[in-house]
């Protein structure tokens, strides 16, 4: 991890090429909301596909208050209160339903939020928003990148002390079987909303700070299904409620996605869906979680992590 | 004695069906109380409406002279109803360890401590041999006793054991049976039910609580009730009621 860490710190050094430092934005990017659906989807085990909306809040938030004078940093720090307060509206309504019913209720959610942005004036409707840029000093994709790296690592040390506390055994004994969980005294609504309103909050970061480095967002850019699915892919094809499962992921899929798309144009895609179809096929709780499975049989399992207060 | 949980004429219905019918029953301090009757008798039921998986329609179910009919099942936990699930519930992806130590986090935050505890009481089922396990894949026998030293680990007043032995075998049942008569050690009082295990029952019950159809037919010291003309009626058939006479 701590290699990871460094690796991320010391890349824009010898990376001097605009093009480039945008696709390690992105790739950052991505590893920190995985992580933040991590708390919800890995964790908690509740299939959201919805987490775009407070992506979506988070760049709208920042947009729609610059455009009314609020400083762009007060901006920046209210738009994931916004996402908050709508997570806690959502988390509230959509946990009353489990399995397939929450995750389409996510959905619902995001689309109801796209809709009503693209209609909306003050939104921008469809032609959309222009979006503050928070770092004028420097280079400008490399301040970006810096500045994904800081949400990654505070996105990490939230899942690393989940991993390691009371919360977090709570959120997993809720993924594994919730009738269980209430006969052990688990309020299971209060804490996956708890899961869910930390989660709104990181996503809501990220996607602050992506309209910010492409300074316009559109519905179908900010509030689009596909970023829904994609935060899930990474992680789960990583590895959902492991650690370092959504990193990799995110730096697996979506550095395959920019190598394929150069060598072979439109067809990345079916590339793209062939390599999920594999990783679901054959590690069905991703390539760190199907790892981790495998040695665990071999090595002290968590019972020595637990003695640590790790996982 | 001092009774510790109390039914009183508690009735479930769903849709036209009355699965529980103004059943009435006290369990006293350090008492275990079998609930015994046919499949689909309404013991579930009752261990459904006890933890607040259910509430019931009519009657109340007052534990230590609470009121607890409309809690919900995390509430009856906190307040010290431990319970076990006739279909085994384990946590899979944990540990056997791990599986305790989530009943033992009601009374602590910190990793360190529910561990101890959690130790503590898979040293009592004699399970630490098997702690690092997951969950997944062990043997009916270890699941049975996990759900029991999950529920221990909060620290119960009373803890429900619904088809504690079913699917065991003999033995395996009778190494169970021995575990729970010494339940009352750890401050717990037990309410079970079985269908037909009569020989784990009449060895470690106090009393035992006749259910047929929803309706208690007969309630008693396990060696009467074993006697009465209908509870032999309800297993049997009213031919080998005449004959036991």
């Amino acid at each position: 991890m701590v290699v990871f860490g460094l690796c991320a710190l010391l890349l824009p050094v010898f990376v001097n090429n605009n093009y480039l430092m945008q696709v390690f934005f992105r790739i950052v990017l991505f590893a920190a909301l995985g992580l933040a659906w991590n708390l919800v989807g890995g964790y908690a085990g509740q299939l959201s596909l919805g987490h775009v909306a407070f992506f979506g809040v988070g760049a709208y938030g920042l947009a729609i208050c610059a455009a009314h004078g609020v400083p762009k940093w007060i901006a920046f720090v209210l738009a994931p209160l916004f996402a908050t307060l709508f997570a806690a509206i959502i988390g509230k309504i959509a946990f009353r339903l489990r399995g397939p019913y929450f995750t389409l209720s996510t959905i619902a959610s995001a689309e109801v939020l796209r809709l009503a942005a693209a209609n909306w004036p003050l939104a921008g409707g469809a032609i959309g928003l222009s979006a503050p840029v928070l770092f004028s000093l420097g280079s400008f994709w490399k301040s970006f990148y810096y500045s994904a790296v800081v949400l990654a690592i505070v996105a990490f040390m939230v899942n690393l002390w989940t991993s390691r506390s009371r919360f977090g055994y709570y959120l997993l004994a809720i993924r594994e079987d919730e009738d269980t969980a209430s006969a052990v005294g688990i309020d299971t609504a209060n804490y996956k909303l708890r899961a869910l309103l930390l989660s709104a909050f990181l996503t809501a970061l990220g996607g602050a700070l992506y309209a910010s480095a492409f300074q316009y967002i559109v519905p179908d850019s900010a509030l689009t299904i596909e970023i829904s699915v994609q935060i899930a892919i990474i992680t789960m094809l990583g590895g959902a409620g492991t650690l370092i499962g959504p990193i990799v992921g995110a730096v697996l899929l979506l550095g395959a996605q920019e190598l394929f798309k150069t060598k072979f144009q439109e067809s990345h895609l079916l590339i793209y869906g062939i390599l999920i179809v594999v990783v679901v096929l054959f590690l069905p709780e991703g390539l760190v979680g199907g790892f981790e499975h495998r040695s665990r049989g071999k090595k002290q399992p968590a019972q020595a992590a637990a003695a640590q207060g790790g996982r | 004695m001092s009774a510790i949980l109390e039914l009183k004429g508690v009735s479930k219905r769903f849709g036209g069906l009355t699965a529980v019918k103004n059943v009435s029953f006290t369990l006293n301090q350090g008492e275990i109380l079998f609930i015994i009757g046919p499949n689909g008798a309404g013991k579930t039921t009752v261990f459904n409406l006890i933890s607040g998986f259910f509430h019931p329609d009519e009657g109340a179910i007052v534990l230590n002279g609470r009121n607890i009919s409309r809690l919900p099942p995390q509430d009856t936990a906190r307040l010290g109803i431990g319970r076990t699930f006739q279909i085994v519930k384990p946590l899979a992806s944990l540990t056997v360890l791990e599986n305790v130590m989530l009943g033992a986090f009601m009374h602590t935050s910190s990793l360190r401590q529910a561990q101890e505890e959690a130790e503590k009481i898979l040293d009592f089922l004699q399970m630490r041999q098997i702690e690092k396990s997951q969950a997944r894949g062990l043997p009916l026998a270890m699941l049975k006793r996990l759900e029991i030293a999950r529920a221990l680990a909060t620290k119960p007043k009373l803890i429900l054991l619904d088809e504690v032995v079913s699917g065991l075998t003999t033995s395996e049942a009778l190494a169970l049976a021995e575990l729970v008569r010494r339940l009352p050690e750890w401050g717990v009082s037990v309410v079970g039910g079985v269908e037909h295990v009569m020989q784990v029952v009449m060895k470690i019950a106090d009393r035992v609580v006749v259910l047929d159809y929803g309706a208690k037919i007969a309630e008693g010291l396990p060696a009467e009730v074993v006697k009465n003309p209908a509870v032999i009626e309800a297993y049997l058939g009213a031919k080998y009621k005449e004959l036991a006479r």
